[in-house]
């Protein structure tokens, strides 16, 4: 199973966007600034946005889903147990799973985008998908919930999971890593050895970075732990 | 045409000449071809087949009811079209610096105002449709009224949700009617040439055809 961009190119507004390689079955880390094309190069991943030149090849991918990163973009149901039901799943253990049990009956509309954000996270990873794309799965989330995402991300064994964001402090574990640089998609290698070409690394990775420190992943129980070690 | 002020007349007068008869529309609808980027005008609004679709079922209710359905759907198609140009030719601002120009600061503002808010939030709606119909692909959910139903009730209450904050803001900002605008317009060679041209439908749409000919010989 595995997903290629193949010289993709793509022109939105004022700039070119270009990526070419390969995501192999794993968890694939792709960063890069705010407005630097991410959310393009997922929808293109997902297959609802077609590159100005180049192709994506999908080799063995049936089900494939994409997290847009404005979870109400999402909401199809008029109220959370309808929206639930869309996904094809039982209300109560994912209303357990979001911290709001009991709330079958309400709007959507009466969450805060942070409580539909995890409504709507939890639906999509309460299934498995052989290629997910999460665009920005952090964003309107407090630092709990962000570290509590980050290890249910990081728990996904199955398929290819590609997560595009700009969040530099509560990431998942993760196996691959990508970086867009200057419009660029560029593939820096496997996690942890990745993580020394890393351009615009995460500040607290950068830091441990300068005292020769190199943790063994990202999430913040890798950094913790890069953080409190006394000797190599 | 960049001249909101000659676009505006130019519509008005082609609107007319399209609503008083068939030659008018058919003048309307070539004056469209030669002035206006044509079929990507349509093509740039997601409702325009909409509009389109149920003009010709209308016209298609009024042939089968022994009416004149043919001469119906081409003056209201030409409109339409009209409209949908009007729609897709103006810039952010231009609805503001008209009605300014218009009616005065005052109530020219509000209008404008009011205006330019409608269409920012036809702009948002189309967006928000264009977002729930890639939300029905991915959850492969088939297009039906029993699936769409809840999601038009989803984008209407956000319309709602969203106009009520704007006026929170406004308020807030300090708005309690009319405001300062200095309207500004800019006019290219071809927005004269186009808003003269214009006439002809009209003269189309008033006099008889054969009238013009007589008049040529």
């Amino acid at each position: 199973m595995e997903l290629e961009f193949v010289d993709i190119r793509v022109e939105r507004d004022y700039f070119l966007i270009q990526g070419a390689g390969i995501f192999a079955p794993g968890i694939h880390l792709v960063s890069g600034r705010v407005g630097s094309g991410k959310t393009t190069l997922a929808m293109i991943a997902a297959g609802l946005k077609t590159p100005d030149s180049g192709r994506v090849k999908r080799h063995g991918i049936g089900s494939v889903m994409l997290s847009m990163q404005f979870p109400e973009q999402h909401l199809t149901g008029s109220t959370l147990e309808s929206e639930i039901a869309s996904w094809h799943l039982q209300p109560c253990p994912v209303l357990a799973l979001a911290g709001l049990p009991g709330r079958e009956k309400d709007d959507p509309f009466s969450l805060s985008r942070g409580e539909l954000k995890r409504l709507h996270l939890a639906c999509i990873l309460s299934r498995r998908f052989d290629l997910l794309i999460l665009d920005e799965p952090f964003s309107a989330l407090d630092c709990r919930e962000k570290m509590a995402t980050a290890d249910r991300i990081g728990s996904i064994r199955a398929g290819i999971t590609l997560i595009f964001t700009h969040e530099n402090q509560h990431l998942p574990r993760v196996d691959y890593l990508w970086e867009i640089r200057e419009s660029a998609l560029e593939f820096l290698g496997s996690v942890p050895d990745a993580l020394v070409g890393w351009k615009n690394k995460p500040s607290v990775l950068a830091d441990l970075h300068k005292r020769g420190v190199y943790p063994k992943n990202l999430s913040t129980a890798d950094i913790l732990e890069a953080a409190c070690r006394t000797h190599d | 045409m960049q001249d909101a002020r000659l676009r505006l007349l130019t519509v008005i007068i082609l609107s007319v000449a399209s609503f008083m008869s068939v030659a008018g529309a058919l003048a309307a609808f070539i004056w469209w071809i030669i002035f206006t980027p044509g079929i990507r005008t349509i093509a740039k609004s997601p409702f325009a087949l909409f509009f389109l679709g149920f003009t010709a079922s209308v016209s298609a209710v009024i042939w089968l009811t022994g009416g004149d359905g043919i001469s119906y759907l081409v003056r209201m198609a030409v409109i339409l079209l009209l409209a949908f140009y009007a729609y897709t030719d103006r810039a952010p601002g231009d609805f503001l610096d008209l009605s300014v120009w218009l009616f005065g600061k005052k109530i020219g503002f509000d209008i404008g105002l009011a205006a330019e808010m409608s269409l920012q939030g036809m702009e948002v709606l189309s967006d928000e449709a264009r977002r729930t119909r890639v939300a029905f692909r991915l959850k492969a959910i088939k297009f039906g009224f029993r699936s769409i139903a809840p999601s038009a009730g989803l984008m209407i209450y956000s319309q709602f949700a969203r106009a009520e904050e704007q006026a929170d803001l406004l308020a807030v900002r300090g708005y309690r009617g009319g405001g300062m605008v200095c309207p500004q317009f800019t006019r290219v060679k071809g927005d004269v040439i186009a808003s003269t041209s214009a006439i002809l439908p009209l003269i189309f749409a008033i006099m008889p055809v054969g009238d013009i000919f007589i008049l040529l010989q």
